[in-house]
């Protein structure tokens, strides 16, 4: 923080270093513009950098730095600096707006003068009772002779990780590729699982598997939408820039002149309508309302679980009234009888199942395909999100919407799209897995195999396995007992030198049920307390780093400032470990296995993107596709901001030129060619969640907060956010709550059989009586402590959002009742 | 109430260990006329009366200049005000008298009245700013402001 009260705060005077940053947060991708100066010295009211007059109070919507945004930082060279950095005006993205979150990207630096100074900063070994400090040499030697051992007596299958695979502050294309190259290319293990869920999967296969990608369209498309379709997402909390920007410009009309540009000739242009699927009253339908009237914003509240049927229902209908795209369907897809067998409904058996009237689903079916007064079809964009993907069955839940999507083609066309909405930014480029992996169906849980004792070392990469994953609580225990298998056997090897203490380490392992756990992340953490290694990493401005958005833009976000202590990006981390692996199998004149680990002579994150997602192309699995080879660091910074939309079609005049939106030409990625129609009957209730239903008194589901970003570990440390959310909330209808004697701000505990959680009591018409709605990723009271161990069969992707669990008043905290507002969010 | 308490800022300076990181203008320090001498620079200024907004409930000033306008609010009793430009893009929030906050008609960021200022939901980085104020027989007097007002690099101009 920059500011207290009596303070004028300091302005970057002009030539201040400017560089452009992507937002490290969600997967909207906001450009921000960071300025950074030396201590002491200011520009003036009048003359400054931002070419603002600030003798003048400044208008709405103007350039403006609020307190969070300007922060005192340390270089490792100890010289002091001030940064800022504000929204940029000229993003196409967010057109100088910022989130609740991206706006306290200043504040997230490390700095000894606020909650961040106690970032990691140097590598830790396990000794004595705790981590202590030690070098980069001595904490990767130790690491690479206790994973040389077991990959070569037990197999590299035996040593697993959890790590990122996307974009923004805790990935990028950098570090998802020295991360996979690590794994994939050099160790070769295939016991792998993904930041926030307990296998390597993807979250999306259906559509991939249907023939469409699931970032197909671009945000200036959902300008130009008849109707905007939402399923199992709340994007004013969760893609604000997309919402508040894009989306309602649309809902209140203002793109109209844009709209008669795109269309057709005569075609009917009107102000959008929004059609929701949720069973909660979100921010985003009471905004929606707000933007577009009443009349124009359809909320179907759907009974939890039942989302298939119900895009069944329209599937059915749409067909029934003939308003498929009937060409487009004959032409371009596969499999619709097939489909149809299955997925036919009658509106009145879909209604019974969804608790949906039939009124509404045949309004949604007109909002989404009935043609325009001009008799063209409408323009539908559909997006979905972690409602769905982590539904009762995420493979079903999924094609159910893009089956409907196909129906009506709102896909390709101008204004359309079936995407997700996405949390994080993306990142992926890795060499593909080994050979072995097995398919979607029958891929290793490996969360649940770690907790039963399988594997001897344990990678957890930029995330907190105990916040998401299923069975939080078990999982965390079974952890905390491996780890102190291992802390016991070098606890009492005093004085070991490495090849000793990895010895004592692997037998621990090998003979005693113990866990070799490795931690790199940026913050210390529950996990960090079950680290025998503990490895400090970069993170965004404090190293340059590409991502993708939402719309598939792809960015250069510039370093600034440097990162705490020894912090390293985690390409790099990556590469000593690789190239530590390689010394020691060199040394016994391995060249075979030495030369797995060859590649990793990298200087900085530059060689890791030259190497991985500009240097790779179609032989490896990369968003950049075959053309991410036309990219480089150059020319992604002389884009800036607006970046490129992959994939990359080609470079003019020192510019990258990318694809506003797929499909364009009805060629889909499927054998054939053709989209694919999949049959999507009603998934059952999964069997451990029935049973929690039956012994319990509520429906759980999750989701997220505004202001709280995944693991909560910047967030946690804000001012505002730390305050507003102490810790999660558990929203509870009225009634419920009055029967249970619960009063807002009480503390109360949420338990079943696999866990329980003290969280507080937010008394809120949002949730329905019998249903509870609670806060997900706070690692002081985590939701997945509640979680039971269902994953889709077809998938391995979990049902985070449905459990069962009852509710018990446990006091009040007045410090928690008192300092967080308890007021109606919707 | 609180009101000569700057629990915020309070908090802020307490738990994040905060150093002023800014430059301190030399007008600012010249200017201390406060009678507090807690808050050097602003200028105490007679908001209302309390007679007054005992009955309407609410009333809007400016402070500490014209170009800031503020809200004061009765609740329970107790006199609370606000600048009333959101902290996020500066639009003027709008007071719901039954819910007892400010909503944000442009981007929908609220601010609960009865908790300092604290965004209830929103896409702001920060609570509302508090116009500090004390009372004197009938008179309410402005003497300070915790929180930095949208589209200014300091409260007080110059």
């Amino acid at each position: 923080m920059g500011f207290s009260i009596n303070d004028k705060r300091p302005l970057p005077p002009s030539g201040a270093m400017k560089k452009n940053i992507t937002c490290e947060f969600c997967i909207v991708g906001c450009g921000y513009t960071a300025y950074k100066w030396p201590k002491g010295t200011s520009g003036t009211d009048k003359n400054n950098a931002l070419g603002v007059d600030f003798s003048k109070q400044q208008p709405a919507l103007g350039v403006w730095a609020s307190e969070q945004m300007v922060n005192t930082i340390a270089d490792r060279d100890g010289k002091e600096y001030n940064v800022m950095v504000i929204p940029d005006q000229n993003c196409v993205v967010n057109q100088g707006q910022n989130s609740a979150r991206g706006g306290a990207m200043a504040a997230t630096l490390y700095s000894k003068n606020t909650f961040m100074r106690d970032r990691l900063k140097d590598p830790q070994v396990f000794g004595g009772n705790n981590l202590n400090r030690t070098t980069w040499e001595d904490s990767v030697d130790l690491s690479a002779r206790v994973l040389k051992k077991i990959i070569d007596n037990e197999g590299p299958d035996q040593v697993a990780f959890k790590a990122f695979d996307h974009g923004g502050g805790g990935g990028g294309y950098e570090n998802t590729w020295g991360t996979g190259k690590l794994f994939f290319k050099g160790i070769q293990t295939r016991s792998a699982a993904i930041h926030n869920r307990p296998a390597y999967n993807s979250e999306v296969h259906a559509t991939r598997e249907m023939g469409i990608g699931e970032l197909n369209t671009s945000y200036y498309d959902t300008e130009l939408s008849d109707t905007i379709f939402v399923i199992g997402a709340n994007p004013y909390e969760t893609q604000s820039n997309l919402f508040i920007i894009h989306w309602a410009k649309n809902l209140q009309g203002a793109t109209l002149d844009a709209k008669k540009k795109e269309f057709y000739k005569g075609e009917t242009a009107e102000a959008a309508k929004i059609i929701f699927v949720d069973p909660r009253v979100t921010a985003s339908i009471t905004n929606a309302i707000d933007l577009a009237g009443a009349d124009n914003v359809l909320h179907l509240r759907i009974k939890p679980g039942t989302d298939v049927t119900l895009m069944n229902a329209l599937f059915s209908y749409i067909h029934e009234k003939g308003w498929e795209a009937k060409d487009f369907v004959k032409q371009h897809t596969q499999g619709f009888k097939k489909a149809a067998n299955t997925n036919i409904i009658s509106l009145s058996e879909a209604s019974k199942v969804t608790g949906v009237s039939a009124d509404d689903i045949k309004k949604a079916a007109a909002w989404i395909s009935k043609p325009k007064k001009s008799g063209h079809r409408p323009r539908t964009a559909i997006f979905y999100e972690k409602g769905v993907i982590w539904g009762i069955k995420n493979y079903e839940n999924i094609a159910s919407i893009v089956n409907v999507a196909i129906l009506t083609q709102s896909v390709g066309r101008v204004g359309t799209g079936v995407c997700r909405l996405g949390g994080h930014q993306e990142g992926y480029v890795r060499p593909p897995t080994p050979e072995g992996m097995p398919g979607r169906e029958n891929l290793v849980v490996v969360d649940a195999e770690a907790a039963e004792g399988n594997y001897l070392a344990w990678f957890a990469w930029g995330c907190n396995p105990f916040v998401d994953s299923i069975m939080g609580e078990r999982l965390a225990g079974a952890f905390r007992r491996r780890s102190d298998i291992v802390k016991r056997a070098m606890s009492r090897n005093i004085g070991a030198d490495n090849e000793a203490m990895a010895e004592a380490i692997y037998k621990a392992c090998k003979y005693d049920g113990g866990l070799f756990f490795i931690d790199i992340d940026i913050y210390p953490t529950f996990k960090t307390q079950v680290a025998h290694v503990s490895f400090p990493a970069a993170t965004t401005m404090e190293m340059n780093l590409t991502s993708m958005n939402g719309e598939r833009r792809v960015r250069l976000s510039e370093k600034i400032v440097d990162a705490p202590g020894t912090a390293k990006p985690d390409c790099l981390i990556a590469a000593d470990i690789a190239n530590a692996l390689k010394g020691l199998y060199e040394k016994e004149g391995n060249g075979e296995m030495a030369k797995r680990f060859d590649g990793f002579d990298w200087k900085n994150e530059e060689d890791a993107f030259n190497d991985g997602f500009a240097g790779q192309g179609a032989k490896m699995d990369s968003q950049g596709g075959p053309t991410g080879v036309l990219a480089s660091y150059d020319l992604l910074r002389a884009n800036g901001n607006n970046g490129v939309q992959n994939p990359i079609t080609k470079v003019s005049n020192g510019k990258l030129v990318g694809t506003r939106r797929l499909y364009t030409d009805n060629k889909f990625g499927t054998k054939s060619g053709k989209a694919m129609f999949l049959p999507t009957p009603q998934p059952p209730m999964p069997k451990q969640v029935a049973n929690q239903m039956k012994k319990y008194e509520f429906w759980v589901t999750s989701g997220r907060l505004n202001e709280v970003w995944q693991s909560n570990y910047h967030t946690s440390r804000l001012p505002m956010p730390s305050t507003r959310w102490p810790v999660a909330p558990v929203q509870i209808n009225p009634k419920d709550a009055k029967d249970k004697g619960i009063e807002s701000g009480d503390l109360v505990m949420l338990y079943n059989d696999y866990g329980s959680v003290r969280v507080v009591a937010y008394v809120t018409d949002s949730t329905r009586s019998g249903e509870l709605f609670m806060a997900f990723g706070f690692p002081n009271s985590p939701a997945s402590n509640i979680v039971t161990d269902f994953v889709d069969p077809s998938t391995k992707i979990p049902f985070y959002k449905g459990t069962a669990a009852s509710i018990r008043r446990i006091g009040r905290v007045e410090d928690i009742a008192n300092t967080m507002s308890l007021k109606s969010r919707i | 109430m609180k009101e000569h308490q700057n629990s915020r800022r309070g908090f802020l300076k307490a738990a994040a260990g905060m150093t002023a990181a800014a430059v301190v203008t030399p007008s600012l320090l010249a200017s201390q006329n406060s009678k507090n001498g807690n808050f050097y620079g602003y200028e105490e200024k007679v908001i209302g009366l309390v007679s007054k907004i005992k009955s309407a409930g609410e009333m809007d000033f400016n402070y500490p200049d014209t170009d800031s306008p503020c809200k004061a609010v009765m609740l329970d009793g107790k006199i609370k005000a606000y600048s009333l430009l959101c902290t996020h893009k500066g639009c003027p929030i709008m007071y719901n008298a039954t819910k007892k906050a400010f909503r944000c008609p442009c981007h929908f960021s609220e601010f609960d009245a009865e908790l300092d200022g604290q965004m209830l939901i929103g896409q702001a980085t920060e609570n509302i700013p508090e116009i500090l104020v004390r009372v004197e027989d009938d008179k309410i007097i402005a003497y300070g402001i915790d929180g930095l007002i949208y589209g200014r690099e300091s409260n007080i101009k110059g």
